[in-house]
Formats: C-alpha cells, structure tokens, sequence
C-alpha cells in the first residue's frame, strides 16, 4: 500500500547525490558554454552574457527545479538565477572600482608621494616628484575642524531626541532627516553666500563650514541609534538611586553607548572626507603645505583629485589615481575602525544574553 | 467557582515621565534643545540665505527659470533658465534607479533569505564600502575605466534596439560617450548601497511566521517572494528608492565628468552625447561666473535643494511608516 503513495517533497532532507550533481551541472555548464560560443561566432562578449550566457542558465537551472520540485521548481530557479545574477553585477562593479583604483593609484604611490607637497610640479614634472602630503594635512585640518563642532552638536541632538520628553522631537528629527539629504554643492553655496556677505576670505576653516551641514545629521542619526540601545532601565535605575539627569547621563549612559558613539563619529568622518563640490566653492586650491586653517589656500584629497584629474597629461591622471588611492585608504580605516567598534558592542551583547 | 471576579482593572503600565530635577538638569535640557533645535536654524538659514542671494533673478525670470531653455549671462538682460538642468538631472535620476533597484532588491533578497549568516555579513559590508566610496573617486572611476566600457554597451544597445525612441541617436559616429546613459550608470552605482540597506532592514525586520506560514502552506520561493514578502515590504522599498532618488538628483561631481552639460534639451535620447544636471551645471560654471550670474546659479541651488528636501520627506515619511520599530 505505502509503495503505491509517491514520496512527498521533501524540502528539509539534504539533496542526495543526484540532484547535487545536477546542481553542480547547472552551474557549471552554461558559462563555458557561451565563452565557445562568442568564440566560434565572434559575438560580441558583453552581449552574450545578456542573450546567451542568461537564458541558457535560466534553462539549466529551471531543469533542475523541474526534476526537483515539479512545475514550481521552475520559478524558483528563476528566482535564485535572477538574484545571483544582480547580485553578482553590483559585486563586479565594486571590485572593478576597487581594482581600478588600486593599481593605477598604485603606480603613483610611493614614499615621496605622502610626505611631498606640490610646490614644485608641473603637468610634465615626472612621478619622482611631488605628492599628496599638503592634501593630507588639508583634509585632515579641514575634517578635523568640522568634526570638532559637528559631533558634540550631533551627539547633544541625539540626546535630546532620546532623553528628553518633549513634544517637538519628531519635528527635529523630520528636520535632521530633511538636512541629511542636502545637496553636497548646496551646502557649498550656503557657505559661499556668508562668506560674501561677511567680506571673510577663503580659507580651509570655510571649507569645513561647508562640510558642517553634511555631517551633522549623519553625526545626529547614528549617534541617536546607539543611544538608543542603551537599556532605558540603567537609566531609570540611576534616577532611582537619586542621580540627575546629567549624572544619569554622563556617568550612566556614555560610558555605556561609548563604543557606539564613536561609530558615530567615524561614520560622520566618512560621510565628508570625500567630500568635494562645497569644497571646490569655498576653498582655493593651493600646492604648497599650509598649516594654518584660517587664511590662505588649502588643499584637501578630493579637490587634489579634481584639479589633477581635469588635465590630460598622463602623469596628472596617474596623481589623480594615487591621490584617489590614498583617499580610499583613509575611507577604509575609518569604515574598518567603526566596523571593529560595532562588531565588538554585538559581540558583548551576545555574551550578556 | 471559588474564582473572585477582578475588581480593579489590571494597572496600565504608566509611562514614566522624565523631570528635571536640578538646576544642572535644567541645564543640561536646556543646552540639548537648543542643540536639536539648531536643524530648524540651519535649514532656515540656507534656504533664507539662497533665497536672499537669487531673489533677483528668481523675480527676473519668473517661473521661465525653471522651464526655459536659454542660459546667458553676456546678453542684456542676461538671462538665466534651469530647464534643460532640471530635466536632465530628473531624466538621470530615472535611469539611474531603474538600473539600481532591480540590483539592490536582488542584493537584500541574496543577503537576508538567501546565504548563510557568515556570508551575508560579508555582502553587507561590501555593500557599506560601497556607499562609503566618494563620488570623485567614482567620477575618476566612471571617466577613465567605465566610460569605454559603458560607451560600448550603448553601442550594442544602439544597434539592436535603436528603433526605440530613446535608444536611437541622431548620429552614430559621435561615439556613444557623456550620454544620460552613462550618467545613470554612475548614479546607479552610488544609490545601490542607500536602497539595499533600507530594503535589507526591512526585509530582515519581517514577521518569520509570515514566510514560514506561506511555504507550510506549500507555498514555492518565488510565490513567497511575490505574495508575502514584496506587498509586506513594498511600501519601504518605494521609501528606499525614493531616498536614492534624492541622492541621484543631487549628485554634483561624478556626473560632472562623465556627462556633456548641454542646454539643447534631451528629453529622453539617453544614448545622446548630451544632457543636464543641476549641480553638475552649478560647478561647472561657477569658476567664470560674473556676479549676476553667480545668482544664477544660487538660484539653482535653491531649487535643486526645494526639490531633494521634497523627495527626502517624503520618502522619510514612508520608510518611518514602514519601520514601526524605529519610533520612539
């Protein structure tokens, strides 16, 4: 009797060898598949990954599910081919940026190239001379400046959106959320209105004050998501045990939603160290270093990229390049920096538990 | 029964109110309103400071500024309109989020129902690197190593699909490249992280015993993804592709180099070596710009800021709808 019942589906067993082996199949055969075929035909490569390379997987895969699952197999298959597939685009995109970047900037890159400053190059001075140095301490004075000034305002803006009870914080949080998508070159004619109104010269210092609208809500936001993981009973046990507010505060809470301000901090930094347009409108470029924020010209990473990569010549490009690389560099030790900080607040979070 | 029946309803949990209790407290709210309420000042200050700024153009051209198509500032009366700008940067902000979204919906579907925890992890951070690229970096990228490669789908695209309307070019030899096609590329690239990450939270905040429900019921992976999942998370998504439009329209510097800033309007040739944006256009001439037509382009900032700000609420409207988890 049980022999004439057929096997239901069974999705949670494991794939036996079988159907393993058709999946191994599926994946493996359409790709060479149609490298021999825009071979044999000279069809253009880019194309038949579109009209060939995935339709065919489409079919493979849609096969399988047949075999597997019946008739709704197929569109499953579809899904997953789909989905990979997309995935696998904005996958290439992201290492082609990255590639790109690192071994053109590579070739610029060298000891000179971080501790030289500009004074002495011209389109055709070769790469042995001259470098970015003057570009690192810009962005670093100019990204130092801002974030002195944007991240205790964030930090008190995510506090009053957190800790007080006032009626008007989903009207400073709409506004926040409306100033976190202002136009980077808004931000820069902004700046440049004042500072046509006030007769104050360029310098790097309005520079940073082009950046400050920029990284103030992201500074706001993120900071205001880590203090909200901050169990509201530490809080109110500390109010309990007679502390105010502020002791409640400084003494409770930040050491508690430190690790997560400091995300903030970093992603904020993030947000406007490649920064470029406010920059281009607020700031003259300058080749030679300058220590002091508040007159004369200045040079950071992003505008050194735009000046050099607006020349033809080769070697301008390839100092675009490096200047470029250097400034991912700097991108991916703050991103790897709030990564670590993140990671360990979950981490202690899953050994509480 | 030996039950007695309640008689006080079961206490409301109060909420508690939170007091100042000191003068240090008062302190201490005091100086975080006035911090939150700096937006509001901010906001005021550059939309009053841009409007000041532009007014006299604004007055002089009237609503022409936004839909004219003549930019000259050495006629007399110099004349300034945004409309060729306007419509390119909205026409690259289209392709550009309809090349991304079907990327990033496939990207959050991959990270939150498809790999294993450890690998999706990966794929949200490389997701998070790529949000966190400058866009000068993706404007070099975009002029030296994608324009080629770009240049050259739009003439595969061209070839085949040319006798549609807005594949088609006037002239083929012009070589396909700083054409709305490649801008939209670019654009793509940078607003894939913003919708991936609002499309990933909503997807993973989702009610498990939904899905669960659906495939106990014998429902498949794709009937699942088309019946469950999308009508519960499509609100966020339109939220999140909205949040990437505001993002595109502003966008300055990488469409900048890769896109020829003509004032003979496209109106939707996107292979056409020509088109507009904004902030690009704000840039691009700012350098040489007498002082009228500085207000010019003041003026211009102030409508691209009008512009994102109405995008940006009301695509923060629908993401705060769809996030209930995030109120207070």
């Amino acid at each position: 009797m049980s022999s004439t019942l057929r096997p239901a589906v069974q999705p949670w067993r494991r794939a036996n060898f079988k159907r393993q082996f058709e999946i191994i199949l599926a994946v493996l055969i359409p790709l060479p598949l149609t490298m021999l075929f825009a071979l044999l035909s000279n069809f253009d490569a880019n194309l038949a990954l579109i009209a060939v390379f995935l339709p065919l997987q489409l079919i493979a895969a849609g096969l399988v599910g047949l075999r597997a699952y019946g008739k709704r197999g197929i569109g499953d298959a579809a899904l997953v081919v789909v989905t990979i597939f997309f995935s696998t685009f904005v996958l290439v995109l992201l290492l082609s940026v990255l590639f790109s970047v690192i071994v053109e900037g590579g070739r610029a890159i060298s000891w000179q190239f971080f501790s030289q400053n500009n004074v002495y190059v011209s389109p055709t001075t070769s790469l042995e001379y001259g470098g970015v140095g003057h570009a690192i301490l810009g962005t670093l004075m100019v990204v130092g400046l801002t974030t002195l000034a944007a991240v205790p305002l964030g930090i008190a803006m995510a506090v009053y959106l957190t800790q007080s009870q006032s009626k008007t914080r989903n009207l400073v949080r709409t506004f926040t959320q409306a100033l976190s998508g202002l136009p980077s070159v808004v931000s820069g004619l902004f700046i440049l209105t004042i500072i046509e109104a006030t007769q104050m010269g360029r310098s790097g210092f309005t520079g940073s004050l082009a950046l400050f609208p920029l990284m103030l809500p992201t500074v706001a936001r993120v900071a205001e998501e880590a203090l909200r993981l901050v169990p509201v009973d530490l809080r109110y046990a500390a109010l309990a045990l007679g502390a105010p507010n502020y002791r409640a505060f400084f003494q409770v809470i930040l050491p508690a939603a430190k690790s997560g301000l400091m995300t903030a901090l970093l992603l904020g930094l993030a947000r406007v160290v490649g920064e470029t347009a406010p920059l281009i409108l607020t700031m003259n470029p300058s080749s030679s270093t300058s220590l002091n924020p508040f007159d004369g010209g200045m040079t950071t990473l992003p505008t050194y990229v735009y000046n050099y990569l607006a020349s033809s010549y080769q070697t301008s490009q390839a100092r675009a390049w490096g200047a470029a690389l250097v400034l991912l560099m700097l991108v991916g030790v703050l991103f790897g920096l709030a990564r670590i900080l993140s990671k360990s607040k979950t981490t202690k979070k899953k050994a509480s538990k | 029964m030996s039950q007695t029946p309640a008689t006080t309803p079961a206490q409301e949990r109060r909420k508690l109110v939170i007091k100042p209790l000191s003068k240090g407290d008062k302190w201490f709210f005091r100086s975080t309103s006035i911090a939150a309420h700096f937006a509001f000042v901010l906001v005021a200050l550059i939309l009053g400071f841009l409007l000041w700024k532009s007014w006299p153009v604004i007055q002089g051209q009237g609503f022409d500024f936004v839909i004219g198509s003549t930019w000259d500032a050495d006629s007399d009366p110099a004349v300034f309109q945004l409309g060729p700008m306007l419509w390119g940067s909205i026409l690259i902000a289209i392709v550009g989020i309809f090349i991304a979204t079907p990327m990033a919906l496939s990207m959050a579907y991959l990270i939150v129902f498809m790999l294993p925890s450890r690998l999706a992890k990966i794929a949200t951070t490389l997701v998070d690197l790529l949000a966190a690229l400058p866009s000068v970096v993706l404007g070099l990228w975009g002029l030296l190593v994608f324009t080629p490669v770009a240049s050259h789908w739009a003439e595969v695209l061209n070839s085949y699909l040319g006798w549609i309307p807005i594949f088609g070019v006037a002239d083929a030899e012009n070589g396909f490249m700083r054409s709305p096609f490649i801008a939209g590329w670019i654009v793509a690239v940078m607003i894939v992280p913003i919708i991936t990450s609002v499309t990933r939270e909503i997807f993973s905040q989702m009610d498990r015993d939904l899905i669960n429900g659906a495939l106990a019921l014998g429902g498949s992976r794709l009937s699942t993804f088309r019946r469950v999942i999308m009508p519960t998370s499509s609100g966020g998504v339109i939220g999140g592709v909205l949040l990437g439009l505001g993002r595109a329209i502003g966008e300055t510097v990488a469409i900048f180099y890769v896109l020829n800033l003509s004032f003979d309007i496209n109106w939707g040739a996107l292979l056409e070596p020509q088109g507009g944006a904004v902030a690009s256009w704000i840039l691009a001439r700012f350098g040489e710009a007498n002082g009228e037509e500085k207000d010019g382009l003041m003026a211009a900032g102030l409508v691209l800021f009008i512009v994102t700000l109405i995008i940006n609420y009301i695509a923060n409207v629908i993401v705060n709808r769809a996030q209930p988890w995030r109120k207070n």
